[in-house]
C-alpha cells in the first residue's frame, strides 16, 4: 500500500518477527473485512465486558468514540483525555522501529483516536481506561468487520499514571488492528495494561511502542485471551539514561487459537535495566509464540537486561514456541534469558487431590500459581481480580485430552522438576 | 475398617506388592515396618490412589471399593496419606490450599464450608498444639520447608481434615528428636476409637512413642509376619534379615 507517498511492505514469515503468524490468513480477513455500521451498545455490556477500575473511561466501538458509553470522573487538572481527530495528533512517539503496512492503515482519517496527555509533574490518581469494543456486523454475519482503533499517550517529565487499555467484543467476526504510542518522559512513572478480550472468532493485530526518556520507569502487563488469531508486538526504546522497563505478559489460549508475541526491548542509552517475563498456558489445539528480542547497542553500557518466558503445556495437541533473540552489540552488560515448556506437574496435582480437593480445582490452583508472578503484581485489585477471572474462565473452558488423564507420569519427572526449579529460582529473584 | 485381600501392584511389569493381606479394624493404629524395596510406599501410593500402577485385589474400606475412587473421593471417605516427601507447590499459598482441602471434604460430607475466620482460628489452634509459626499459613505450599517443617505441615493437614484412616508414610524418618516427640504426641492427640492408623516405618523408635496395636512386617510385597508391639522391639534386636529368614523358615 502507500502511505505518505512511500510503498509500505506487509509483513511475510520469511522475516523473523513474523515467523509464527498466519500472514496469509491476516491478510486475507482484512482484506475481505468491511467498516461496521455503528451499533448501539449498552453500559451494562461495557462493564461485563471490560470490567470498571474507577477513574475516567474513554469508549470506543469500532473506533469510534461514544460519549454516552464513557465517564469523565477523576480528571484532575494537567491531565488531559478524548478522542481528537487524526489531524489533531501529533505523532511526537514516532518510534525508531519500522512502519508495517498493519502500523499505516491506522489512524486513517475518519477514525477518531483516543489520546491521553499528563502534564509535568501532574499524578494521576486513577487509573484512565481505555475501551475498544469491536461488534460483528448482524446484517452480514459471514463478513468480519473491521476497525483501526488508535491510541497516543504523552507523559511528560515527572507525570505518573496508570492506564488501562482493553480490547473486547461482542461475538462474531471482527477483526482489530490496534497501534498505541506511548511516550515517557524524563522521570515520568506509567503503569500500562494491555488487556485482550475479544470473541472467539476475533481477530487481533496490536503494536504498542514506548519510548522512554532518562530515568523514566514503565512497567506494562499484556493479559491475553481473547480471539482465534492474536499477535501483540511491544516496542520498547530505552532512549534516556538509566530508563527502567519491565514488560510481563499473561497469554492463555485453548481450542484452536494462535497467540504470538513479539518484544523488543532496545538499550539505546547509558545505564538502562529493563526485564520481560511472560507466561503462556497453552491447552486442547492451541499454538502460542513468544519471541524476545533485547538489543543493546553501542554506548548502551552498564545495561542491565533479563528475560524468562515460561509455558505450561496442557494438552498433547498443544503447542508453545519460545525463542530469545539477543543482540549484544556492546561490552559491560548484564544480561539473561530463560524459557521452560513444561506439563502441569503431577506430583503436585496429585497431592492437591488427595486432600480432596477436585481435579479441575487442583487444575484451576496450580494454573494460577503459575501465572501468579505476573497477575499477583496488579496494583489495583478490582483489575487483580478481573485478570485473575478473565484466565481463569479461559483455562476452564477446556477439558479436552489434557495430559494428566491417560497417564504418563515416569516420561514427564524430570522436565517438570527441572522447570518448578527454575520457576522457584525466578520467584526468588 | 480397611480390609486389604491379596494386593497386588506392579509397575511396568515389576511386580511389587505381591498378594499383600492386611485388616485394620477400626479405632486400631497399626505398624507396618520393612526392609528398603519391601513395598511400603507402594502400599500407601495404592491405597491412596496415585497413577502408574497396574493392580489386582481387593481393598474394601468402609464398605466402598476402594480401588474404583479418585483420589479425591478416597479424601472424602476419610482417607489420608501423610507423604513421605511434600510437594512443594510454588505459587499456591498454604492458607488458600488448607481451607481448599477443608471446604472441599466438608462440602463431600455434606457439612457447611467454614468462613474465613472460623478456618484461620481453627488453623491457629492446631498450629499452636503442633508448635508452628502461624507465619507457615501465608507462605506457599511446602516451599523451602525444612524436612522438620514439611512433615510437622503434613500432620498439620491431618489433625485438620479429620480423616477415619490415617497413614503415615515414613513420618519420622529426617526428623530430630523434638519433631520426633511432637509428631508422636499429635498422633496419640488423633487417636480416636472411629479412627484408625498405618503408621510406616523404618525405626522402632516412633513405635515407643505412639503405641501400635499390631505390628506387620512386609517383605517382597506381603505381609511375612504379624505381631504386637514387641515384635518392633524383636526386629531391632535381630535385624529384618533374621526376622524375615524365620518368618518363612
Amino acid at each position: 500500500m502507500i502511505a505518505n507517498g512511500a510503498l509500505i511492505e506487509f509483513p511475510t514469515t520469511r522475516e523473523e518477527a513474523w515467523r509464527y503468524t498466519p500472514v496469509d490468513e491476516v491478510m486475507a480477513r482484512i482484506e475481505t473485512a468491511t467498516r461496521a455500521h455503528s451499533v448501539s451498545v449498552s453500559r451494562t455490556i461495557v462493564d461485563a465486558l471490560a470490567g470498571r477500575h474507577g477513574g475516567p473511561r474513554l469508549v470506543f466501538v469500532n473506533g469510534s468514540y461514544h460519549a454516552g458509553l464513557s465517564d469523565r470522573d477523576g480528571l484532575v487538572a494537567g491531565l488531559r483525555c478524548g478522542p481528537r481527530s487524526p489531524s489533531a495528533v501529533e505523532v511526537a512517539t514516532a518510534s525508531a522501529a519500522p512502519v508495517d503496512g498493519f502500523i499505516a492503515r491506522n489512524g486513517a482519517p475518519d477514525q477518531d483516536i483516543a489520546v491521553v496527555e499528563v502534564d509535568p509533574g501532574t499524578q494521576a490518581p486513577l487509573p484512565v481506561h481505555i475501551v475498544y469494543l469491536a461488534t460483528p456486523d448482524r446484517s452480514d454475519p459471514a463478513r468480519s468487520t473491521i476497525s483501526h482503533p488508535r491510541t497516543v499517550i504523552d507523559v511528560a517529565d515527572g507525570g505518573r499514571i496508570s492506564i488501562i487499555e482493553t480490547y473486547c467484543g461482542l461475538d462474531g467476526p471482527t477483526v482489530t488492528s490496534a497501534s498505541t504510542t506511548i511516550r515517557v518522559g524524563c522521570d515520568a512513572d506509567v503503569d500500562h495494561y494491555l488487556i485482550q478480550t475479544e470473541s472467539s472468532q476475533a481477530m487481533h493485530v496490536g503494536d504498542i511502542r514506548i519510548r522512554q526518556a532518562a530515568r523514566a520507569r514503565m512497567r506494562l502487563t499484556a493479559v491475553t485471551v481473547g480471539g482465534d488469531i492474536a499477535r501483540h508486538a511491544i516496542t520498547v526504546d530505552l532512549a534516556g539514561t538509566d530508563a527502567q522497563a519491565d514488560v510481563a505478559g499473561v497469554d492463555a489460549t485453548t481450542r484452536r487459537q494462535r497467540h504470538d508475541t513479539v518484544v523488543t526491548v532496545d538499550h539505546a542509552a547509558l545505564r538502562c535495566s529493563s526485564s520481560q517475563r511472560f507466561r503462556a498456558v497453552v491447552d486442547d489445539h492451541a499454538r502460542s509464540s513468544f519471541s524476545g528480542q533485547i538489543i543493546v547497542r553501542p554506548g548502551a553500557e552498564a545495561a542491565d537486561a533479563h528475560q524468562s518466558s515460561r509455558n505450561l503445556v496442557l494438552s498433547p495437541n498443544a503447542e508453545a514456541d519460545t525463542r530469545p533473540w539477543l543482540q549484544i552489540l556492546t561490552d559491560d552488560v548484564r544480561c539473561s534469558h530463560g524459557a521452560t515448556v513444561g506439563r502441569l506437574d503431577d506430583e503436585a496435582l496429585f497431592y492437591l487431590r488427595s486432600r480432596g480437593i477436585p481435579r479441575r480445582t487442583a487444575h484451576a490452583m496450580l494454573i494460577d500459581a503459575f501465572v501468579h508472578d505476573v497477575t499477583g503484581r496488579v496494583a489495583h485489585s478490582s483489575l487483580r481480580t478481573h485478570l485473575d477471572e478473565l484466565v481463569g474462565e479461559q483455562t476452564e473452558k477446556s477439558g479436552a485430552d489434557r495430559h494428566d488423564e491417560p497417564l504418563d507420569t515416569h516420561r514427564a519427572h524430570p522436565r517438570l522438576r527441572r522447570h518448578h526449579r527454575a520457576l522457584r529460582r525466578h520467584r526468588d529473584s | 475398617m480397611l480390609h486389604i485381600a491379596d494386593l497386588r501392584a506392579s509397575v511396568a511389569g515389576t511386580t511389587i506388592l505381591d498378594g499383600l493381606d492386611l485388616d485394620i479394624p477400626t479405632g486400631e493404629v497399626h505398624a507396618i515396618m520393612g526392609p528398603n524395596g519391601a513395598g511400603k510406599s507402594t502400599l500407601s501410593n495404592v491405597l491412596t490412589g496415585r497413577d502408574g500402577y497396574d493392580i489386582t485385589g481387593t481393598v474394601a474400606f468402609d464398605g466402598l471399593d476402594l480401588l474404583t475412587l479418585t483420589p479425591e473421593e478416597r479424601a472424602a471417605a476419610g482417607v489420608f496419606l501423610a507423604f513421605q516427601h511434600p510437594v512443594e507447590i510454588p505459587g499456591v499459598g498454604n492458607m488458600y490450599f488448607l481451607r481448599t482441602a477443608v471446604n472441599a471434604l466438608r462440602a463431600a460430607r455434606g457439612s457447611a464450608e467454614l468462613s474465613a475466620v472460623e478456618f484461620l482460628g481453627l488453623a491457629k489452634e492446631h498450629m499452636a498444639r503442633l508448635d508452628m509459626d502461624p507465619a507457615f499459613l501465608s507462605r506457599s505450599v511446602n516451599e523451602g520447608f525444612s524436612g522438620g517443617e514439611k512433615k510437622r505441615n503434613e500432620i498439620l493437614q491431618m489433625a485438620m481434615l479429620e480423616p477415619r484412616l490415617a497413614i503415615l508414610d515414613e513420618t519420622d524418618s529426617g526428623l530430630d528428636i523434638d519433631a520426633l516427640r511432637a509428631v508422636a504426641q499429635a498422633v496419640e492427640r488423633l487417636r480416636s476409637p472411629d479412627r484408625s492408623m498405618l503408621i510406616i516405618t523404618h525405626h522402632p523408635r516412633l513405635l515407643d512413642d505412639v503405641r501400635p496395636d499390631r505390628v506387620h512386617v512386609l517383605s517382597g510385597g506381603r505381609v511375612v509376619r504379624s505381631g504386637n508391639r514387641e515384635l518392633a522391639h524383636e526386629l531391632e534386636a535381630q535385624g529384618y534379615a533374621s526376622t524375615v529368614a524365620a518368618a518363612s523358615a
